[in-house]
Formats: structure tokens, sequence, C-alpha cells
């Protein structure tokens, strides 16, 4: 039933352009409250941030010199030099594994399996995150060391590590390209594209940014790993000459550290692991920002 | 019933062709054959079937999960819904532009080329294809001296012109567009519209459009579908002022007037 609008009764133009009710006094009063509350809860948020910084930096730099971040001697016990070397071949190599399996589950989760297997992929996958990483690390134990028999080795920490990251890779990737808009996806099969052309060709430029950013995320999850490294491998005053060598990390330099008298040179140099995994997960994150603030340009319009 | 495309040289055949989704039919029963050189275009009102039935004619359909196809589309003599037939070579063959326009966020050139870059073609012929592409497809002469900048960059006609090249690079002889100009202002659909009149000596166009006027002004040839049935098919011209079937003549009337 259709009735004509009736004005109720005249109306001033004050009436109508300014609201002064109560409810909307309120309402702006709260609004100005939050526009203070928030950034207040920001700084709580940060003074405890700040805190550890200042607390991590604080330890580390009185006895931080360039020697203990070269020195691989191994008879210098309070350098770095080979846990940093040590660490960045284990991250080389776990990325490696990471990728590869993350990526090929990823794709092929998003793009050839049916919605149900799907389904069920990323649910374990999700329970992979959810897997307290000591229990990932008891895994490699027994899988990689035992099982296989590759000991207590860079070989079982690289790899369980690896296990650590690839679900943090597949979720990015499956996302990716779960997400590149249908039409893009039409348009490459319309045109006669075979899956694998659409993946490669017109995809994988679309999901790239996404996909690095989930790369970066989980190496920096990954070097702050301690648990599947410390139980999968054994300390090492050297480079790892052979994969089947026990081999140091830094997070590792920390666990064994931590807990030695205090001014001893060799808390110190837990601090000096600490601050450095810092800077490099900080150095990671801005980064990741960076680049893919430049390849999101390039897909400006795509997703109208 | 069955459509006559009222010349001898068909290109392609659609012969009893019924859609199904899980709970309903799509498409029932629709017979309809496209002449060289010709537009028709596929009219009804939303949900008749129309995008559904444009989409079956390259094999898109089976992009949707669920959809189950029965009936032949015979191309050039040859059921594109045979068991040996790959698809891909289908939708190399039978090229189609959307709705909206699509285009891969990388060079204009890359764009015109992207078919004749997945069949392997020679370097030293792309050049000269994607050329002939966006002439045909009424682009060139506004593109031509920066066929490197992003094609996001351009206009929504254009970007649809260009995908309208992108369909003809690799020289197919039917090509189906699905409501190309829905997205587009009015000055854009004229130039699409343009493209399409040009392009109908040279291919077999279907061109599906709730657009009633716009069958007028570019088809030869109007096929009407109305729940899954094609209920009238005839020269645009006597479709339009004659309908034979009642139903015809309600949707007409209700989008003319």
């Amino acid at each position: 039933m259709a009735s004509a609008f009736v004005f109720r009764r005249a109306e001033t133009a004050e009436e109508l352009l300014f609201d002064r009710s109560l409810r909307t006094r309120w309402r702006l009063g709260l609004d100005r409250a939050l526009g203070w509350l928030l950034p207040l809860l920001f700084l709580v948020a940060i003074v405890p941030i700040l805190d550890l910084v200042y607390y991590i930096a604080s330890h580390a730099l009185p006895t931080l010199t360039w020697t203990v971040l070269t020195s691989t001697n191994p008879y210098d016990p309070d350098a770095l030099g080979v846990p940093i070397l040590s660490t960045a071949a284990i991250m080389a190599l776990a990325i490696a594994v990471a990728v590869g399996l993350g990526l090929f589950g990823g794709v092929a989760t998003a793009e050839f399996l049916p919605e149900r297997s799907a389904g069920w992929v990323r649910t374990t996958a999700n329970m992979l995150v959810g897997t307290p990483s000591v229990v990932l690390g008891y895994f490699g134990y027994f899988l990689l060391v035992i099982t296989f028999g590759w000991g207590l080795s860079f070989l079982a920490g690289a790899v369980t590590l690896a296990f650590f990251m690839t679900p943090y890779i597949f979720r990015v990737v499956d996302l990716a390209y779960s997400s590149i808009p249908r039409p893009i996806r039409e348009a490459a099969y319309g045109s006669g594209a075979r899956p694998y052309q659409y993946v490669l060709r017109v995809a994988a430029p679309i999901a790239f940014p996404q996909i690095l950013n989930g790369v970066f995320l989980a190496l920096a999850i990954g070097v702050g790993e301690t648990a599947p490294i410390v139980l999968t491998t054994t300390q090492s005053v050297i480079f790892p000459p052979t994969v089947f060598s026990p081999v140091t990390f830094l997070t590792g330099t920390i666990w064994e550290n931590f807990s030695q008298p205090a001014g001893s040179p060799a808390l110190a140099l837990a601090f000096q692991a600490a601050l450095l995994l810092m800077i490099v997960v900080v150095g990671l994150n801005i980064l990741v920002r960076v680049i893919s603030a430049r390849y999101q340009k390039r897909l400006e319009g795509l997703y109208q | 019933m069955s459509g006559d495309a009222n010349g001898h040289d068909v290109v392609v055949s659609v012969q009893h062709l019924t859609v199904r989704a899980p709970q309903r039919t799509i498409l029932d029963d629709v017979s309809l054959d496209f002449a060289a050189s010709s537009l028709t275009a596929v009219v009804g009102p939303s949900g008749c079937g129309k995008t559904t039935f444009v989409r079956s004619l390259n094999r898109m359909v089976e992009l949707t999960p669920g959809l189950e196809v029965d009936g032949a589309v015979v191309y050039l003599g040859q059921d594109i819904y045979d068991p040996r037939v790959n698809p891909v070579m289908v939708r190399r063959r039978i090229g189609m532009v959307f709705q909206r326009p699509t285009v891969f966020p990388t060079s204009i050139f890359e764009n015109a080329a992207f078919g004749l870059r997945l069949i392997g073609e020679e370097i030293s012929e792309i050049e000269r294809e994607v050329e002939e592409a966006l002439l045909r497809a009424g682009l060139w002469e506004e593109v031509k001296d920066d066929l490197d900048r992003p094609a996001l960059s351009l206009s929504g006609g254009q970007q649809q012109r260009l995908c309208i090249a992108r369909a003809l690079a690799t020289q197919p002889r039917v090509l189906l567009l699905d409501e190309p100009t829905s997205a587009l202002d009015p000055a854009a659909t004229q130039r699409v519209e343009a493209t399409m009149q040009r392009l109908k000596e040279d291919y077999v166009l279907v061109l599906v459009t709730h657009n009633v006027a716009q069958a007028a002004r570019v088809s030869d040839r109007i096929a009407v579908l109305h729940a899954g049935h094609l209920i009238e098919v005839g020269p645009t011209a006597e479709v339009l002022e004659r309908p034979r079937n009642p139903l015809t003549a309600e949707f007409i009337t209700g989008r003319f007037s």
C-alpha cells in the first residue's frame, strides 16, 4: 500500500540540519573519548615491547664487537660467527623445501582438487599451524633422527624446520590462488589456456606479492623457532662440514646460554643472539612490506 | 523448436542441447544453427539460460562444477563434446568475451598476444598478428604508440575491445560475446557495437544480451530463450515486428516501453 509522505510538523532548517539530541551528543562524546583512548592503548601495548628491546640491547651491546659477529674460530666460545652462518644455511635449505612443498600443495588445493578434498587438506594445514613446535620437533626426532638414521644433524634440523614452515606457505599460496578474480580465471581458460598455463602465466604474477609475503613471514617465524631445531640437532662449534654433522642455531645459542651466570660473556652472547634475531625479524617484515607494495601497484584496478 | 540458419554454410550446429544443474534444468532441448558471417543475438529475461547457452558453445560450462551437458554442439562437422575432444582446443577455436572486461595485469601488447603465446606462435609472427587483431577490434589507432602501457590503465570500453582483440588474435571462426557492453557507458557501448558490426562480416558472432534495443541495432537474427526453452528464432526485424510467440511479444514490449 502506498501512502504519500507527510511532514509531521513544520521543521526549521536548524532542526533539520543540526542534530542536538541526547543520543547524538553521547555518540559524539564517545567518539571523541575513543579518539584519545586508542592511542593510549597503543602506548600500553608498545611499552612492553620497547622495554624488551631495551632490556635485550642493554645486555647485548656493551660487549658486542665486530669480532663477536664474525669470528668463526672454534676455540672462541663467545662468538656468533658460526651460529650466524649455520642459521643462514639451515634457513636456506628449510625455506627451499618449504616453498617447494607449499607451492605445490597450495596450487594443487586451490586449482585442481575437488572442493571436498581441498577442505580436508586445508583443515590439515590449519592443524599443523596449530601444532606446538615442540611436538613437531619430536616428530622430526623420531622420524628423521631415529627412523631415517640421520642422527642429530643439519639435515634433520633443516627438514624439521621446513615441516614447521610449510603450512604457513601452503596457506598463503592456497589463499592467493583461490582469491584470483573468477573472471580472470575464466578469461584465461576461455582463451584456451591449459591449466598449467593458467597457473604459470596468468595466476602466478597476480599471486606473487601475496606468496612472497608468506615466504618472508615463514622465514621470520622459522628463524625464531627453537624446539624443532634443538630436538633434532646438537650444538657444534664449527660450521657443519656435511649435512649429517651437528649444527648450531641462533635460537639454540640462546637456549644453551641463557642460564649462564649474570655478567658472564656466555650470557651476553645469548642476548646478542636475541638482538640479532630481533633485527632480522623486523628487517624481514619491513622488506616484505616494501616489496609487496611495489608489486601491488601493478595490480591496481584488477580487484575493482 | 529448431532454428534454421537461413544459409548452407553452417559453422556451429547446436543439437538437442540440455544442461542440468543438480536442482533444475537450465537449458531444455535447444537446437540452433549458426552460419558463417552472421550475428545472432540471444535474448531473454534474466535467468532464462542465455549465458549458460553461450558458455556451452565452447565448453566453458565445464568450469562450473555440477553442470551436466547432454546433446551435441557440432563445430565444422565435429561434436565438441566428443570425449576425444580436448576442451582447451575447442576454446582456442571458439573465442569468448565476458560481461566485464577481463584484461590481465600486463601490458596491452601482452594481453593481445596471450592466446598466441599459449599456442607457441613464432615470435616474428606475434607482432603482426597482434596488430591485426587490434585493428579488427577497432583499438589499434588508440593504442599503437604505447603498446607497453599496462592494460589496466585503459578505459573500460578500451579494455573490452582489448579483450575482443585477445580473443581474435588466435584467428577463431566463432566469437562468443556474453553481454559485452553491460558494464560500459553509452559511448563505449557504441564503439563495441561498431566493432561487432564490422566483425560479423568475417566471423560467426553469438551475442548474449538482455538489451533488446542492442539486439535490434546489431544483429541479423534473434533467438529468444525463456526458462531454458528456445521459444522463437528468426531474422531480427521479423521477430521484433511480428513475434509469433506471445511470450516473445511480452518480453520485447516490456523492454521497449
